[in-house]
Parts: structure tokens; sequence; C-alpha cells
């Protein structure tokens, strides 16, 4: 019986294996597995969190967010044997969704963690929403969770200062996240307007749900919630009813002139219009529009790249917002710059007289005339009433005094003083500052001095001048205040859901003039405005005839190197003697001030109100 | 002395008394695996099915018992074709369940007889080994044997049931082992087994020839045994889950039915094959240390009624029943413990299962037949 002895031997030592192996299992990895167990039984669902509303000053919600639905694959939540395309694939024949579409989202994600979700798709359709929670038992690890859609209630106005939301691009996502914020791939960023200037506010932040599972990923029960923080709600200056007006005379105009062009072969169409409404004593911009425009909901959901393309090769670049984004010459409303200039630095007065005989301008040595827009001398004029004239015979010599005088800085130096060749500040992404051209300017650019034909051609606002309709209208409000250069902003506050401001934003003076301009240059100039406006003879009067306010404004003629097409302006600031707004109108190739005028004049007596009988 | 006492003079109580606790603790376990709790869990199905099954078994152990043992020596010849018919039947006829022809079905009874094979050939292979005792040192004496064990040892690999084939193997190996078979011998046909088993995966691997025997299936499970984080989500999805469930038991367990891994499904067949992990996770290593000592306890009884045997017949068939208890609790529990192969082997009289259930409590009844039977005064 030896080799019994041998056989209790073996089972001996199989039964010490087998209880060490317990041990080792139990006892000495206990907590190790008891953490994987934890690990294995717990899955966190993303709990979206709705982006912050924006708000007019009147309280009225411009852009809210609607429920939809987001789908989503949890990696840990996919039985053993089952494979992630197999699950997607059924997926696709139960809810109707492109398979390539989700397998694409699938092996296109950023996300490496199997317990983390990865987006499949976005905004699902009540239908597949249905179906898809309805077959949640054939679809292990597929979650269907809320989620939020930009809902715009007014999608077609107010659209550039909105601006689009899209998904978060790769460089995005490193120098946000390199600030500090926690964004995510497929999260919704704001592109441009306030969306992308205040995305930082308005995003939420994402919050999870900590659930027990099954191993088919079947909810048992909720363990946790990390609650989701909506975004804060944007409060802005803008007067929605004054800008729903604004939009629709703009565009009423903008439509009926494109239409009249038609008919005319003396004139062209306009292909944009720009106006702006702006609170002279704050810098609050209470209305401010562009067009043409597009389709805010185009992009809600992610904008599909036809409908990109389509925009892009939009001949009349819809996408471009008038008012920051482009810049134009000023025409005559740069006699603002010349004449405040000529006031401090060539001791020129309100009653200095002029003689323009001929209408035309001749520098020494140089054989070309510089004309005027009329074709005839307009005899003795006093310096205000060559403002309300418009004559650009007088600022002319203004200018080529201020040339002989200082050579070609002191004229780009006060256009400076007045916010030109600078970004106003206003809180909107991609502003162009524009630009004053002086004689460094031109030596750098065409390795040329600068000329007196330079000089007296800028006087008028040619030359190379560009500026932005916002820098205009931040223009006509200092006028308004006399001296204080306001910074423009969209932006009131920023409360939280809750209600408490996160953000209160005060009226900002970027410079306060007074210390360097005489009440005397201001009170000049404005008369001069008046003038334009409100004299018989001022080049915007027969526009205003028995209107009820008393209004001040400068119209501008800008030539562009094109025949008939000039940029059509006209700014202006109402009530003359307690100046509440100023306002401007821009008519891209528009062809005459005349056009951009009545436009101001309708946006103002909507302002205050003006019935049309009154007029 | 009352024929009741006679009788009961030399039962070894241990043995029904270990096998009662082994059948408490697995009517447990099955219960929280099958998940009684829940409210929507169609638990009294299981708990109905095995306890029909460990009513008929003890009918067989009763029954048993008014037969001397030593019956089935006369009747080698007819259990062995006996079990050649079931086991082709099976395999002509069978039902296939899960990539295998194991079930046949007599009316509403489905059984596997894979599982009544292994009580079979314990029994002629006792008798065959028996009669050759003298020669048992030689080549001569183990050819029979090798016979007699090799034909439903191919006959079970074509079922494709690894499991009860390599039980069948351990078998045989340990019955001539004890029987005094040739060690140099054993080795040498062991070794070379071994060897061409090694070769035919390596070259399968390196060389994609067809596998003679094996699945694809049971090679992937031979190689997560060897690493299961190869494919954590596939074939090792099982031991990794499994050695979760009983690590995360630690000392104490988790308590009855509040097992996470077992509960919420992540452990696969938890109530027949990996029945263990949940005893582990649930009552923790006090739980798994105690059935584990309770089977080397009542392995150790069988040693002992094996050596009190009346005739060397008798000892033969324990130490076959031994092996065969021995092997499914080592394969059983070391699968689940992550050191042996997933063969898919139930644990004796805790895994749900009819036929294996029955097969343990007739093989308990004929160990209790000889070790009431040691005195040949008896009767």
């Amino acid at each position: 019986m030896d080799r019994l002895k041998i056989l209790r031997i073996i089972i001996l030592v199989i039964f010490i294996i087998l209880i060490s192996r317990a041990a080792y299992l139990q006892i000495i990895n206990g907590d190790y597995f008891f953490r994987l167990s934890e690990g294995n039984r717990i899955s966190v669902r993303p709990i979206n969190a709705p982006r912050g509303k924006i708000i007019d000053s009147q309280g009225k919600v411009i852009v809210s967010n609607r429920l939809t639905y987001n789908l989503y694959l949890m990696r840990n939540e996919i039985p053993p044997g089952e494979s992630s395309e197999e699950i997607l694939a059924e997926l696709s024949e139960i809810s109707g969704i492109d398979y390539q579409r989700l397998i694409n989202n699938y092996q296109n994600t950023d996300v490496k963690s199997v317990i983390e979700p990865i987006l499949l798709a976005r905004h699902l359709s009540k239908e597949e929403m249905v179906v898809i929670v309805e077959n949640n038992d054939l679809l292990p690890g597929i979650i269907v969770q809320e989620a939020s859609l930009r809902d715009y209630i007014y999608p077609e106005n107010m659209v550039h200062t909105t601006g689009y939301i899209g998904e978060i691009n790769r460089n995005e996502l490193i120098s946000f996240n390199e600030l500090g914020y926690n964004y995510r791939a497929g999260d919704f960023v704001g592109k441009s307007g306030l969306e992308r200037q205040y995305e930082f506010y308005l995003a939420g932040q994402e919050g999870a749900e900590q659930i027990e599972v099954d191993n088919r990923g079947q909810k048992k029960q909720t363990l946790g919630i990390r609650k989701p923080i909506a975004g804060n709600d944007l409060t802005l200056n803008i007067d929605f009813e004054l800008q729903l007006s604004l939009e629709e005379i703009l565009k009423e105009n903008f439509d009926r002139l494109r239409l009249e062009a038609e008919d005319d072969e003396e004139r062209i169409k306009p292909t944009a219009a720009a106006a702006i409404v702006m609170d002279v004593n704050s810098g609050a911009i209470l209305a401010s529009s562009s067009i043409p425009n597009y389709d805010l909901n185009l992009f809600a959901k992610g904008i599909s790249s036809s409908d990109y393309q389509k925009l892009s090769n939009d001949p009349l670049r819809p996408m471009l917002d008038r008012t920051v984004m482009s810049d134009y010459p000023t025409g005559s409303i740069f006699k603002l710059i010349t004449g405040a200039a000529a006031m401090e630095e060539l001791g020129v007065r309100a009653d200095s007289s002029f003689y323009d005989s001929s209408g035309r301008f001749y520098i020494p040595n140089w054989s070309r005339p510089f004309r005027n827009w009329l074709d005839r001398g307009e005899g003795q004029l006093d310096f205000v009433k060559a403002m309300a004239r418009s004559n650009n015979i007088v600022f002319y010599e203004l200018g080529h005094e201020l040339y002989k005088e200082y050579r070609g800085d002191k004229l780009a130096e006060y256009a400076r003083k007045f916010g030109l060749d600078q970004k106003t500040g206003i809180d909107l992404p991609s502003e162009r500052s524009g630009l004053v051209p002086d004689d460094q300017w031109k030596r750098e650019t065409f390795n040329e001095p600068w000329y007196p034909g330079d000089a007296v051609n800028l006087s008028i606002g040619q030359s190379n001048l560009l500026t932005t309709p916002m820098q205009i209208a931040q223009l006509f409000s200092v006028f308004a205040n006399e001296g204080i250069l306001y910074k423009p902003q969209l932006a009131d506050k920023i409360t939280s859901p809750e209600g408490e401001v996160v953000l209160d934003i005060e009226p900002y003076i970027k410079a306060d003039l007074r210390s360097e301009i005489n009440d005397s240059t201001f009170a000049a100039l404005n008369q001069g405005l008046y003038d334009v406006v409100n004299k018989s003879y001022g080049t915007a009067s027969h526009h205003f005839l028995n209107f009820p306010i008393e209004v001040a404004g400068k119209t501008g003629t800008a030539q562009t190197s094109r025949a008939l097409t000039n940029h059509a302006w006209f700014g202006a600031f109402a009530p003359y003697e307690d100046p509440q707004i100023s306002v401007v109108v821009l008519l891209e190739n528009g062809g005459s001030s005349s056009f951009s005028v009545p436009i101001a004049r309708d946006i103002i007596a909507n302002y205050f109100g003006v019935d049309e009988e009154d007029e | 002395m009352s024929w009741k006492k006679k009788f009961l003079h030399y039962l070894n109580f241990n043995v029904p008394l270990t096998v009662f606790l082994l059948i408490i603790i697995g009517f447990l376990s099955i219960s929280s695996a099958v998940e009684i709790n829940q409210v929507d869990s169609n638990a009294l199905v299981f708990l109905q099915r095995q306890a029909v099954s460990v009513v008929l078994g003890l009918l067989v152990v009763f029954i048993l018992q008014a037969y001397d043992y030593r019956i089935f020596k006369e009747y080698a010849a007819v259990i062995y074709l006996l079990m050649i018919g079931l086991l082709s039947f099976t395999l002509l006829m069978g039902r296939t369940v899960a990539g295998g022809k194991r079930w046949i079905s007599i009316g509403p009874i489905n059984f596997q007889p894979a599982e009544l094979a292994k009580i079979m050939l314990i029994l002629v292979l006792a008798t065959v080994i028996d009669n050759n005792s003298d020669d048992m040192g030689y080549l001569k004496g183990m050819f029979w044997p090798s016979i007699i064990a090799f034909i439903p040892f191919v006959l079970v690999v074509l079922q494709n049931d690894l499991g009860t084939a390599l039980v069948l193997f351990f078998i045989y190996l340990v019955m001539l082992f004890a029987g005094g078979g040739n060690i140099k011998y054993m080795a040498l046909v062991f070794g070379s087994g071994f060897l061409i088993i090694v070769l035919i995966i390596s070259a399968h691997v390196m060389l994609d020839t067809p596998l003679p025997f094996l699945q694809e299936y049971q090679l992937n499970r031979l190689i997560v045994f060897i690493n299961p984080d190869i494919d954590p989500f596939g074939s090792g999805y099982n031991i990794i889950q499994s050695k979760i469930a009983l690590g995360s038991g630690r000392l104490t367990g988790k308590g009855l039915f509040a097992g996470t891994q077992n509960q919420l499904n992540f452990l696969p067949e938890k109530h027949t094959d990996f029945i263990f992990s949940v005893i582990g996770e649930e009552f923790g290593f006090m739980g798994s240390a105690l059935v584990i000592l309770l089977f080397l306890f009542l392995l150790w009884q069988f040693l002992k009624i094996a050596e009190e045997a009346r005739d060397r017949y008798g000892y033969l068939v324990v130490i076959g029943i031994t092996a065969m208890f021995l092997f499914h609790v080592l394969e059983n529990i070391g699968m689940t413990m992550g050191i042996m192969p997933i063969t898919g082997i139930p644990l004796p009289f805790i895994s749900y299962g009819g036929t294996f259930m029955m097969t343990s409590l007739t093989a308990v009844g004929i160990i209790i037949n000889i070790n009431l039977r040691q005195n040949k005064l008896m009767f």
C-alpha cells in the first residue's frame, strides 16, 4: 500500500495549493480585487449642461436652448463576446442612422478610457431617440442622454453679433484646455460673435452620474451625481425691439436699392449694409446689424459642409460682419478730424472765412486739380458752413496747411486721438483696426514719402484711409458727448443661472479728449453737424424736413477705385441739445450718401418713436 | 444486534455528513447565483430541478445498498458495452448545446451520458486491472486497461467534451498507478502523449495545421489561461471576472446575495462552472477555505475506505472515484482561481446540474456500499 501513501501526499499537496491560492487572492490581494469589482459595476454617464441664454436689455430672451438627445457608446458596458462594430451595426439597423457616420465617430474619438462615453451622434430626432431607447436590450453599451440644442428664437436677426457655434476643433481644444478649462472633443463652442467672445461664461460644465450597471450595461441604481453647471446668462445692452426695427429698415432699403439699381444703368447694386445705434453716454451698443446675413439654425446642430461651402462661396460674403470685420474709407466724415486738427493746430475758428472760387484746388507744382463734389465754386464760406456744405476745397486747403506745417503726421495723430487706426475694443472677436495712413506707413508700404497730394486726399477721408462702421459710431459718440471716448460694448452683465451677477460690465472710458481739445472746437464742429441736417443748405437737410427731433450728422461718400462704386455713409447723433444716441449707416458700394441718410433717419425716428405724420 | 445496527456498524458517518454539508452549501450558493432575491428571477425552477436530482440521487444511494458492489465486477462487460453504446448514441443522435453534442433526451429527461461514463469506466477499469493484477508491472498487464480507457476517451473527445475526457484520462492514470502499474511505462505513455499534444498545438499556432481534437475556442481558453490579459473582453474575460469575484470577497465576504460580481452578472456561468467564485465573493476566504477543507476531508475518508476495502476490486473502485472527485475539485476550483485552464467541469455536490449530481451521489453510494461491506462476515 505504498502507493496509497503517495496518493495521500499528492492530494494533500493539491489541497495546500488550492488553499494557498485562495488565501493569496482573497487575503493578500483582496483589497486590490475589491477595488476592481467596484470599478466593474460602476459606470459614469455624462449629464450635459445647457449653454447660457442671451438676453436683451429689456429682459427678452433672444437665444435659449431646447431639449435634445445625444447618443453615446460606453465601451465598459459592452458584454464579452460582442464587439463595438457589431453593436454599431445593430444600432444603425434599428435607428436608421448611417453606419459609416457612427463608425467614423467611434473610430475618430479622442476618448481613451473605456469608462468614458464616446459621442456617436448629436441631436437625435425624436423618432431615433424613441426607437433606440425601446430597443436598449439589444444595444448594450449604447446610451441616450439628454442634451441641449441652441434655440434661436430669431434665427435671422442679430446674426453676426450673436455669432454661431460649432464643434470644437483641435486647436481650440488644446488652447482652451491650456487656459485651464475642461473641454472635450465633440463639445460645441462659440465660433464667432458673442458666442465666441463670452464662450467661457456661456459654456456650461458637464456633470456626471455615477451609476451601478450590470454586465449588460443596464442601470441598476444611481450611486452619485455630480450636478452639471448650466452656463451663465449674457445680458446685452442691445434693445431687441430697436434691433428688430433697425434690421427691418436696413433690409427693406437694401433690397429696394438693389432692385432699383437693376433698372438703372447709372447705379450699381449695393453689396452690403451695416447700421449701428450706440448710447453716446456709455458706449453701450443698442442695436447693430450687418446684411446680408444667414440663418443661425444652419449652425445649431453643426453645419453641413455643403451649407458651409455655400455660405463661404456666396459673393456677397454673408458671414462677414460689416460693423467690425470690414473697413472702408470714410469719405467726408473724416472732415470732423481734419476740422478738429485745423482748429487746434492752425488756429482756425468757427467764423474763419474761406473762399471756393472754382470748385478746384491746386497744389503748387502739381498739375491735376483736386475737385469738390460740386463742379462750380461756392464763393465765400465760413468754417461751419464749409462743414455743413461738406465743401472739399476748404478741407483740401486745411489738409495742405497741416501738411506744410507738420508734414504727414499731424492729421493721422488726430485721427488716432479719435479712435481710428485701432480696434475699438468692442466685445467681439475678429475686429479690424482699420488704417490711418501717414508718412511712416507710406514709406514702409510703398517705399515712398508722404506727398502733399496724400495729405490733401486724406483730409476729405480718401487716400488709403480705412475705418469700420463701429469706429465711426464711436467717433460720433465722442462728438456728441464732447470729448469722452467710450469703448463700445454689447454686453451689460453676466449672471449665473441662480441670478447672481458674475460679471458687471461698466461703461469704460478709453480716453478723455477734453484735456486735449477745446470745448470751442467741439462746439464749432457740432454746429457744423447740426447745420448739415438742419440748415436748408446742409447736405442731409432735405431728408430731415420737419423732423421733430434735432439731429446732427455728416454724410460721407467714399470713393473706391472702381467707378460708381462709392461707399455711402451717414453718421449722426441725436437729440442735438442732449445727445442720447449716435447712429451710423453704411451702404457698401451704395453709390451716394443720399441713399444712406434716409435709412439713418428712419432708425432715429424709430428710436424716438416719431410717427410718419410728425415728419 | 438488529439488522439496521449491523448494517450501520461499519458506516463511516463522515461521508454522508460531509456530502450533506456540501449539498447545503450548494443550494445556498445556487440561490444567490440565480438571484432568488430578485423579484423577477426564475430561481425556484433551478432549485426545484436541483432538489429533484438530489432526491433521485439519494434514492440510487439507498437502492445500491441492497446489492453487493461485486455485482458490478460480474457485469463489467455489460457495463462497458452499455457505456460505449450510450456514448456512440450521443455522438450520433445527441442534442448540440454550446458547441458540443453531449445531451440525450428520454422523454422529459435530458442527461449527459458522459457523466455516467465516468463511473462506468471506473467500474470496468477496476475489473480489468484486478484481473491483470499479476502482470501490472509489465506492458502486458497495462495493455487491456489502456485499450478499455482509450475508446470512451476518444468518444468523449469527439463530443467536444474536453473536460470530461481529461477526467477519464486522470481516472485511468490514478487507477493504473494505484493498481501497481509500471511507473516507467506510465511516465513514457503520459510523457509522449503530452509531447504529441504540445507538438500539435505548436504546429497549429505556427504553421496553421488543422487541430485534430481541439476546437479553436478550446485552444483559445488554453492560451488565455496562460495570459488572460491578452483578450480581457473575449476569452480572458471569464478568468478575470472570476478572480475579481473571488478576491473581492476578502476574508469574510460581501454577504449572501451581496456579491456584486455575481448579482450584476459579471460572473459567467455562475450557477454551474463558476459557483465557487460566488462562494468566494459572498463568503470570503472563510467560505472558500471551508469548502476546500470539506472536500479534503471527504477524499481523506474515501482513501480510508479504500484501505479497508474487503478486496482489491473494491479498493480500485474507491480509488477511481476518489480520482474523479479530486480532478473535479482541482480543475473546477483551480479554474476559478486562474491556476487551471477553463474546461467547464462542475464542482461536485455544489454546481447546478442534474446529471453530475446524480453521478456524484451514485459514486458516493458505491463507496458507502464498499464501506459497509468491508467485513467479510457481513450478511
